[in-house]
């Protein structure tokens, strides 16, 4: 018993270390888990967005400049074959990218997430109905994307800030910014809402997480096809702003399926 | 026996080494030993309904109530100048007077239409910029936010950095930090009230710095009758939510991009623009002065519309000097130039084309913004007595 009594010891002792561990790592799943991480990137004709320049045209003829881009992304999915898909941080996952702020660049995402197949991943563009909530962000930046109530609340989907050559030669702003709109009656009174956000899905995304691994996303903005496909969309005719300007919102909203691009990161 | 004690030996041993494991375990945060009667009261900022979260206070100038209460006097004090004739003492409140919300105000009897100067008659810069809900600042102070936390410059990063410059600036005191702390310190009633803020009574200017800072953090503005409005207390009128429904529209006055709204109820971004004032520019201490960029040409500080109405003239060098005038410049008169910021979408109209009935609606709207209680609440207000009196 005396000669048992030295090992329980160190048993103890050996317990205190392990329990000194970081407190995060509580569950004992059994279940395998890795994570996941984005990078964000925005390009124009497929090179890195040079800002501020006037350098660019996009389909309908227009020479634009872009200035800045604020935009958010949720609901991001990962979609598995057993239908059991995975929502990432339920509530939380309304993640704000801003390209003057390069820490918004990288989404380093803290769900365990279980390793196996994956068919494909989406995400929403902007904030969904239910989740788009005025006053959900009281700081700032997110709460600087705010969407005046009358015209609609909740916050801005995007704001993609530039400037075009317009048709009398003024190198003009253009402001175009997505959210909700509205719908009017003939007197011009605002008489219901649309939810201008949309699904981006990669159904050609398959790619499989390993036990611990951590696997690196890139998100790419294709700024140009903003303004391409299927619609054409000219500055010349929607002007400098659209947030009260559904029909032009909609084509925004229309096209901004195939703006981007996703893959595992190399 | 001897096997015995050897192993009782071995027992104590390693208890000690479970018992400093344990401890060893636990997080290190206790706080480092306080010099002794050095007690202050922590003092914890109150959020307003709406208001941001995150507070600029940096880590090491906890808010205190000794530390606040030092600032008060400081802020109010023509000492600081490290003067004593009542002629050429200044202080902050010289030129940051509570009832025009820490202006000088357009008719202050010595700064003219507002145009402030130092002790020696040196102009500043630029027109005066208001003390209020600085605390949720984190981009930059002064009109072209030279005062920023990214300055490589560690002396130009925060509210506190801005007394030292307010000392010796030519263009404000005009004095030296060693005269300041020397009068300070022989100020009876001062060292004590040190002590019992920072736990010495020897007072330096770091420690003033500190002081006069918290005191800032505290000038908070929240009750005016938008703030009313949004806490479902008051009802606006006709004319104001008109203004209202105009000030957050881009097809009405197309603001809120910039000052903000019920959303950001700060009323600005804190961020940088060229709102469309001129085609030329040659102030030296634009936002380029500080960034470099040539977009950023006559941009400066998009300001806060609380309180506005006690702030004129208006614009960094006071060229409006009513409201009047200023929705008058957005809504007929933008300059375009290449650097104009590409949130003036009206610029191509030359402005946002308001009726004259728009403007009266936007400026009773404007005019909710006004908070009585700020400009007259007490703890803000001029100590009835320093002390040394
Ligand atoms: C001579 C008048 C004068 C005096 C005295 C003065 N100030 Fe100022 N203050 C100004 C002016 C003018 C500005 C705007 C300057 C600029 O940005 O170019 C300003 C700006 C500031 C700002 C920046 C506000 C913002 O929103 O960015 C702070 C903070 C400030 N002062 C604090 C102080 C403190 C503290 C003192 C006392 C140590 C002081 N001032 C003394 C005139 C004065
Ligand atoms: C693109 C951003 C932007 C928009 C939109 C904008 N402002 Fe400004 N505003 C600024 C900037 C930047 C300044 C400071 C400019 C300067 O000092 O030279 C300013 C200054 C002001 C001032 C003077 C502040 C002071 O303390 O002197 C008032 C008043 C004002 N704006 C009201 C308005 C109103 C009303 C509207 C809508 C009709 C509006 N602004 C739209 C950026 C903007």
């Amino acid at each position: 018993m005396k000669k048992l009594f030295p090992y329980l010891l160190i048993v103890v002792i050996l317990l205190v270390l392990s329990s000194c561990k970081k407190e995060s790592e509580e569950s004992n799943d059994i279940e395998p888990t890795g994570k996941i991480s984005l990078h964000f990137r925005h390009y124009v004709d497929g090179k890195d967005l040079v800002i501020d320049t006037l350098m660019y045209f996009n389909e309908a003829g227009n020479q634009y400049l872009i200035n800045e881009i604020q935009y958010f992304i949720s609901d991001l999915t990962l979609h598995r074959s057993n239908g059991k898909d995975i929502l990432i941080r339920a509530w939380k996952d309304i993640h704000y990218i801003d390209t003057d702020l390069p820490s918004t660049h990288y989404w380093d995402i803290p769900d365990e997430i279980p390793a196996g197949v994956y068919d494909s991943i989406s995400f929403i563009f902007g904030i969904s109905q239910e989740k788009n909530q005025s006053f959900m962000f009281v700081n700032p930046p997110e709460s600087f994307m705010f969407w005046p109530e009358y015209l609609g609340g909740g916050y801005h989907y995007m704001k993609l800030n530039g400037k075009w050559d317009n048709q009398d030669e003024i190198v003009e702003p253009f402001d175009f910014h997505l959210g909700i709109g509205q719908i009017l009656d003939t007197a011009g009174q605002i008489v219901g809402f649309v939810h201008n956000d949309f699904k981006v899905g990669f159904p050609d995304l398959a790619f499989s997480i390993s036990e611990n691994q951590v696997l690196d996303f890139t998100l790419t903005m294709n700024i140009e096809r903003w303004f391409k496909d299927p619609h054409l969309y000219d500055h010349d005719i929607w002007g400098g702003y659209i947030m009260q300007n559904q029909e032009a919102m909609k084509i925004a909203s229309e096209n901004g399926w195939n703006v981007f691009d996703m893959e595992v990161t190399k | 026996m001897k096997s015995f004690s050897d192993h009782r030996l071995f027992l104590i041993l390693i208890a000690g080494l479970i018992v400093f494991l344990i401890i060893s375990c636990k997080k290190s945060d206790d706080p480092e030993p306080l010099p002794s009667g050095y007690e202050p009261t922590p003092y914890e900022i109150d959020i307003p309904f709406g208001f941001p979260t995150k507070l600029n206070i940096p880590e090491d100038n906890p808010m205190t109530v000794e530390g606040l209460e030092l600032g008060r006097y400081l802020f109010y004090d023509g000492r600081i100048s490290g003067r004593t004739h009542p002629d050429s003492m200044m202080s902050c409140a010289t030129c940051h007077i509570q009832e025009n919300s820490f202006e000088c105000g357009i008719n202050h009897p010595k700064y003219t239409g507002g145009y402030t100067f130092g002790v020696t008659g040196i102009p500043t810069h630029h027109v005066m910029l208001p003390l209020m809900n600085l605390v949720w600042n984190h981009t930059g102070y002064l009109w072209n936010g030279k005062v920023n936390p990214n300055n490589p410059d560690p002396k130009f990063r925060n509210i506190e950095d801005l007394v030292w410059m307010g000392i010796v600036a030519p263009h404000e005191m005009n004095s030296d930090t060693n005269k300041a702390k020397a009068v300070i310190q022989n100020t009876p009633g001062y060292p004590e009230l040190f002590k019992k803020a920072f736990g010495s009574d020897q007072v330096t200017v770091k420690n003033m710095s500190k002081a006069i800072a918290q005191f800032i953090r505290t000038l908070i503005s929240a009750n005016s009758k938008f703030d009313k409005f949004m806490r479902g207390e008051v009802q606006l009128t006709g004319s104001e939510l008109n203004g209202y429904v105009l000030f957050t529209t881009e097809e009405g006055a197309d603001c809120f991009h910039c000052h903000g709204a019920a959303g950001n109820p700060l009323f600005t971004t804190h961020l940088y623009y060229n709102n469309g004032k001129d085609s030329v520019f040659n102030d030296p201490l634009d936002r380029y002065s500080i960034t470099g960029d040539p977009n950023d040409k006559g941009a400066y500080k998009a300001t806060t519309l609380r309180n506005i109405e006690y702030t004129a003239p208006y614009m960094h060098d006071g060229r409006f000097k009513t409201l009047e005038e200023v929705v008058e410049f957005y809504s007929h008169h933008l300059v375009w130039s290449p650097q104009i910021d590409p949130l003036m979408h009206h610029i191509a109209n030359g402005g946002t084309q308001l009726t004259a009935q728009e403007k009266a609606d936007l400026i009773a709207f404007i005019k909710t913004l006004r908070d009585e209680e700020f400009i007259a609440n007490p703890e803000f207000s001029k100590p009835e007595k320093f002390p040394d009196e």
